[in-house]
């Protein structure tokens, strides 16, 4: 598997004046994924404060609707007729850290900093036909988009080293999946000491896919019927070519 | 080795779907069922998007059953004159059974409809072909009763038309009212409707068994051929890469289920048909049945972005 790697710098100035805050110079940075390819691997790194700190990094993709479905007997047969809709469900997050998460801070800061897929937002749902409290609705859907690979969440893989005099360096890597959504995935960076949060830092990664399947995807959606009556004509030809060449050179 | 679907919005292994493809392609040109039925299932099941894989498929169907209704016409067995007016039908009832399909998702009752139809239908048609042609082949042990070639009450209504490929002289309410009828199944259940099709164009329009499978899929062309516009205007659900895949492999496929389809006698085409139809529908019922692991799932392409 072919990996185009696309290198991100951050960098992290550090003030004379006020030595604990975390400032980055981040450029626009544009990525292009081209959907055949299996996926773009993004690397992350920059420089913090020496000393005693730990890092967080999360990567919060463009929004998507989504649909939860609950399934109900109806005279003996389970039919999803319960629905939940959601507005605006990140369609990719992913959270980096240099330690297990309980280790740099306790549980009630990372609810208050909202770091984790459980602390994750996903705005009120819309249900319909359904008794279900919309908690129970939320806990299924972080679960499935976690079991699907959209929902990410590893412990322990910023990798921290010492730099010349009073820096420290971090790196790290993630991947984003070929068929991801384009638009902006949002890095914000949390720095913690002795289990607080003392710095914060954000940038974004402008994601847009390339390469043909984006041009039939394009045309699919602007030019709709234009794309039909190809798709139909495309198809009915195939159809005709293949009986043709079947009769003609009496494959059976 | 992979490949991108653009619509779909994933990467797949392009030989298993032009297998799979090609194993379905079979079936339409031995029994001219467009092959949604069980197409579509299949599909869901290896990871496309509910909504793609029905107009996907309905565009793939587009081919496949051209290339079907070709090898037919080169064995002069299809009755183009019946198939225009079951068409007519049709067409008038797959615009009925969209807006019964849109008013029903506004009442929540979409899912149930769509199930119990492709339960009622596929268990109900299966086993009454089973019976029937198991009966023709004499397997009850019964005296075998002389065919019936008198038309039932029905085919006696009034504006009465000869078909000469079907060797009928009947009247033209009854086909379109089949057309139809099956019009309105097809589009809320999402196939071709094939498999409703052929049985009433057997058992009660009695056309001849080796003229209903050309005739079947000359009139599917064009039912999927306006499902796929639909689908493609209104949802952007056509994966034009995807059925072209499955076309490849269904278009030969086709060719080879033509051949097989005049080796086998007409009792036996129908009770294989008959096994097919209702093994789906006895997998579907199992489905409904059990209780799932998970009763609250993501809803696969149930969101747009």
């Amino acid at each position: 598997m072919k990996y185009y790697i696309k290198i991100i710098f951050m960098l992290t100035v550090l003030c004379a004046q006020a030595p604990l805050d975390l400032i980055i110079d981040t450029n626009e940075r544009d990525v292009e994924i081209n959907p055949g390819i299996s996926g773009t691997r993004v690397v992350l790194f920059g420089a913090t404060p020496a000393g005693q700190r730990d890092i967080m990094i999360e990567i919060v993709g463009p929004p998507k609707n989504q649909t939860m479905q609950e399934k109900r007997r109806f005279f003996g047969i389970w039919l999803g007729r319960g629905k939940s809709n959601y507005k605006n469900v990140p369609s990719y997050y992913n959270i980096l850290s240099s330690k297990p998460f309980l280790k740099i801070t306790d549980q009630e800061n990372l609810n208050k900093l909202g770091l984790g897929i459980d602390n994750l937002p996903l705005g009120k749902a819309n249900i319909t036909h359904s008794k279900i409290k919309q908690i129970k609705f939320d806990e299924r859907l972080r679960s499935e988009m976690h079991d699907r690979g959209q929902f990410i969440e590893k412990e322990g893989n910023i990798v921290l080293r010492s730099g010349p005099g009073k820096v420290g360096l971090f790196r790290t890597e993630f991947l984003l999946p070929p068929n991801s959504l384009q638009g902006k995935y949002f890095v914000r960076y949390f720095l913690f000491q002795n289990g607080e949060a003392i710095s914060y830092a954000e940038s974004s990664i402008d994601l847009k896919q390339a390469g043909f399947a984006r041009l039939i995807w394009l045309f699919a959606n602007k030019f709709a019927l234009l794309y039909g009556i190809i798709a139909i004509m495309l198809s009915g030809l195939l159809g005709w070519v293949v009986s043709l060449l079947f009769t003609r050179l009496k494959l059976i | 080795m992979e490949l991108y679907l653009p619509i779909a919005e994933l990467s797949i292994n392009p030989i298993i779907f032009l297998i799979l493809g090609m194993l379905v392609g079979i079936l339409s040109g031995m029994f001219g069922v467009g092959g949604g039925f069980l197409m579509t299932p299949l599909l869901v099941l290896l990871g496309i998007p509910p909504a793609v894989a029905v107009a996907s498929e309905a565009n793939h169907i587009v081919g496949s059953s051209l290339s079907g209704t070709i090898g037919h016409l080169k064995r002069n067995a299809v009755d183009i004159k019946l198939g225009n007016l079951l068409l007519v039908g049709g067409i008038l009832g797959s615009f009925v059974g969209i807006s019964i399909f849109n008013s029903l998702i506004k009442i929540g009752l979409i899912d149930l409809l769509i199930t119990l139809t492709y339960f009622l239908f596929l268990t109900g048609v299966g086993s009454f072909m089973l019976y029937e042609s198991l009966d023709s082949m004499g397997i009850f042990n019964k005296k075998k009763r002389p065919k019936s070639y008198h038309h039932s009450w029905i085919m006696g209504l009034p504006i009465r038309m000869r078909f000469k490929k079907s060797g009928l002289y009947i009247s033209i309410i009854p086909p379109l009212v089949i057309g139809f009828v099956v019009g309105i199944l097809a589009s809320i259940m999402g196939v071709g409707g094939g498999f409703i099709m052929i049985p009433a164009m057997i058992y009660i329009i009695r056309m001849p068994t080796s003229v209903v499978i050309g005739t079947s899929l000359y009139q599917i062309i064009f039912v999927t051929a306006i499902v796929t516009l639909l689908h493609s205007y209104h949802n952007q659900t056509v994966d034009i890469i995807l059925a072209l895949i499955l076309l490849l492999g269904g278009a030969i496929g086709a060719q080879i289920g033509v051949k097989l389809s005049s080796k086998l006698k007409g009792p036996m085409l129908r009770a294989s048909l008959a096994v097919l139809v209702l093994s789906v529908g006895i997998v579907m019922a199992s489905d409904l049945l059990i209780r799932p692991d998970e009763t609250i799932t993501l809803l696969i392409g149930g969101g747009s972005h």
